[in-house]
């Protein structure tokens, strides 16, 4: 049933749309004190980009990469105080997601969605002075569920507005001269915000 | 070239602590002393190499046969609020007078009778309600031993792996200025004349004739002085701002806090850019023998600390320590130096063979937060003989163990040619005027040289941002190498330094 939709909005036509996307988002972490002290910041830009298939009944898959990655500095916490130590820093994290989801009826123009899915997130940490054994480049298997509002622009270019909430547990707070250990900051997740663009019918 | 065993095993302090001046045996009135500057140049030191077969000397403690504190006078803190006129009262009660408030103090020295035993006054003044703390002006003696050269000789830095740490902080930056509160140091050139009396070293030893009035030639170290490279000397047993190292013993532990590095001479040091503030506290048989106004004692040692910190010291070395009762003033003293932002190490003392005693100035390192009691490990990473146990030490670094090392396993440094100055430890028959213009690469050992590793590596963590000496200490700790049983001991405290990883911090992960 279409009340007030656009003229053309495939995922209502029931019909199969393979789509590309790309996004930019702002993610906040869960372990909030540990990015703030060694990066400044609990939050961050995300950038990333996937495919997605939605299928007649409204189900969709997408598989969507993405990365963030900033650039602090090592630092000593002592009574309440951080003390920076002038040594860069470089924080990445590169999530692998998959997540099914399903489109619901739409109003106006938009069409809200939400899924869950699974994520393999590369945390890698490199600092100066640091030997191989010290950096860090590990994988972890974390979780998420998302909810968003998507907008068909053009035929083929749709936008959407998206807002995701990942666990990653275990993945921080393990190395006794690590940060997270200090403020027993284990999840590598966080809460994003991201608007994105999508390619395709 | 080998020095005379008789020379090298003797030990310096326990010369220096039994040393008779002649006329004081007598009971006669000593001597006024005789210091004066009679050029402010003279030609540069000259080095005489290399020392690495010289026998150890023991490490130094305190000396058995000399009474451990002076006579005929106290000190003593009133409470604040405390009237002109009780003080007086009560000093009236052990037939004392206050001295003229010596400078960089905030006690004052008590004149009692000469008769009047001082710890017994001081433990009755002490009993006051006026008075916040009183004591007898125990002697300060250095902690240390010498053997012999060059960084490949210099095992003490790769075993606490700072080829890698001077990779993050090469040695850190003259903004940072580091007190040797020592014998002095070797800081500059020039010739001084002395008047030297005749003395005895030792009840009942030999009297050695007076030289007379005699010209002493001193000359800087060459591997230590650089431009701009000493600040503020002081000099608090001669009452001035020539704190000429007659001793060899402060000279040795600024080369470890910071002898120039990279320099192609010599040997290395830990924070081989900063500068260094010579402050003598202590007076080594040179001074006794030229008649120096005042002695290592307590007073003049807290008078050094606080002198040091008011003049800009970020880092203080106390390679010194005394036996006996507590030393509230001191205590006091370096409560001030860490509450005004300065670190403090101090050497956790040598007496572990002769009972393990409690090193007075390093007992209340665990009650302030910013001061460490450092005890030292040798070549195989294990306690030294000398070096004292207890619930005071707290961390361990280099100090050398010539048991485990042989001659080279001290710690190597360059100094004052021992030949050039210990000429008492000839005898009277071959005794001469000293020199303080010759320089030799030694190896020494005791807390003395462990101190100054931790006072370095202070330097470099406050260059590299951690700027209070509470955090300092927290930092050292925390990634200290856990030595002995798991967890802190007695032994190691909470384990051998690790510079390197105390400078890298922490990562998010790791």
């Amino acid at each position: 049933m279409c009340l007030m939709g656009p003229s053309v909005v495939g995922a209502q036509t029931g019909e199969f749309m393979l789509r590309g996307f790309a996004d930019i988002g702002r993610t906040t972490f869960s372990a909030e004190r540990s990015f703030q002290a060694v990066l400044g910041s609990e939050r961050g830009a995300v950038f990333g980009g996937g495919v997605e298939a939605v299928l007649p009944q409204r189900i969709f898959v997408h598989l969507r990469a993405s990365r963030f990655r900033a650039t602090g500095e090592r630092v000593f916490l002592f009574d309440g105080e951080r003390f920076r130590l002038g040594i860069p820093t470089t924080v990445t994290v590169t999530p692998l997601e998959l997540a099914g989801g399903y489109r619901f009826d739409y109003r106006w123009r938009i069409v809200p969605y939400a899924a869950a899915g699974v994520g393999w997130h590369r945390y890698t940490e490199t600092s100066r002075f640091a030997e191989t054994v010290e950096n860090v480049s590990e994988r972890f298997q974390g979780y998420e569920i998302l909810a968003g509002g998507e907008v068909r622009v053009t035929r083929w270019v749709s936008a959407a507005v998206e807002a995701q909430w990942t666990t990653v547990p275990d993945a921080l707070g393990t190395a006794p001269d690590s940060v997270s250990r200090e403020f027993q900051e284990s999840d590598l997740g966080g809460a994003t915000v991201r608007v994105k663009v999508v390619i395709g019918r | 070239m080998a020095r005379s065993r008789t020379i090298a095993v003797l030990p310096l302090a326990g010369v220096a602590a039994a040393l008779w001046l002649a006329s004081t045996a007598a009971q006669q009135a000593p001597a006024p002393s005789l210091q004066g500057l009679l050029s402010e140049t003279a030609p540069p030191g000259i080095d005489r190499g290399l020392r690495e077969l010289d026998a150890p000397r023991a490490p130094r403690a305190d000396s058995a046969d000399a009474e451990p504190f002076l006579r005929g006078s106290v000190i003593v803190k009133f409470r604040p609020g405390s009237s002109a006129g009780a003080r007086r009262e009560l000093l009236a009660q052990v037939d004392g007078a206050a001295e003229q408030p010596p400078s960089y103090a905030d006690f004052d020295i008590v004149s009692i009778d000469a008769r009047a035993d001082p710890v017994a006054v001081a433990e009755r003044l002490d009993r006051e309600p006026d008075v916040e703390y009183a004591q007898a002006r125990y002697r300060v003696y250095p902690r240390l031993v010498p053997n012999d050269p060059l960084y490949s000789r210099q095992w003490n830095y790769p075993a606490i792996d700072m080829e890698r740490a001077w990779d993050i902080n090469a040695g850190a930056t003259p903004a940072i200025t580091v007190a040797v509160i020592d014998s002095g140091v070797a800081f500059r050139a020039a010739i001084m004349r002395y008047e030297a009396g005749a003395f005895r070293l030792g009840r009942g030893g030999a009297i050695f004739p007076a030289l007379g009035a005699i010209q002493v030639p001193f000359a800087a170290a060459p591997d230590l002085v650089g431009p701009d490279r000493f600040v503020s000397p002081r000099d608090f047993i001669w009452e001035n701002t020539l704190p000429f190292d007659l001793d060899g013993h402060g000279t040795h532990v600024a080369g470890t806090i910071g002898q120039l590095t990279n320099n192609g001479v010599g040997a290395a040091g830990m924070a081989f850019n900063v500068r260094i503030m010579p402050v003598k506290v202590i007076a080594s048989t040179w001074d006794q023998i030229f008649r120096s106004p005042q002695q290592g004692t307590d007073d003049v040692v807290a008078r050094g600390i606080r002198y040091a910190v008011d003049n800009g010291a970020k880092v203080l070395n106390l390679s010194i320590g005394r036996l006996g009762p507590p030393a509230p003033v001191l205590q006091d003293a370096i409560a001030y130096a860490v509450s005004h932002g300065a670190f403090v190490a101090v050497a956790a003392g040598n007496d572990f063979e002769s009972g393990n005693r409690i090193e007075r100035l390093a007992e209340f390192a665990p009650q302030i937060d910013g001061m460490v009691a450092v005890g030292a490990i040798g070549r195989d990473r294990g306690r030294a003989f000398y070096s004292n146990t207890g619930a005071y030490v707290e961390l361990a670094a280099p100090g050398g163990n010539s048991r485990v090392g042989g001659t080279t396993g001290g710690v190597l440094q360059q100094t004052l040619d021992g030949d050039l100055v210990d000429t008492y430890l000839r005898g009277p028959a071959r005794f001469q005027a000293p020199r303080f213009d010759a320089f030799t690469y030694d190896f020494l050992q005791g807390t003395s040289m462990a101190a100054p590793h931790v006072a370095g590596f202070a330097a470099l963590l406050m260059q590299q941002g951690i700027t209070s000496p509470a955090a300092i200490e927290a930092a050292m700790k925390r990634f200290a190498t856990d030595l002995g049983p798991p967890g802190r001991d007695d032994e190691y405290g909470h384990g051998l330094i690790n510079p390197r990883a105390s400078l890298r911090g922490l990562g998010l992960a790791r």
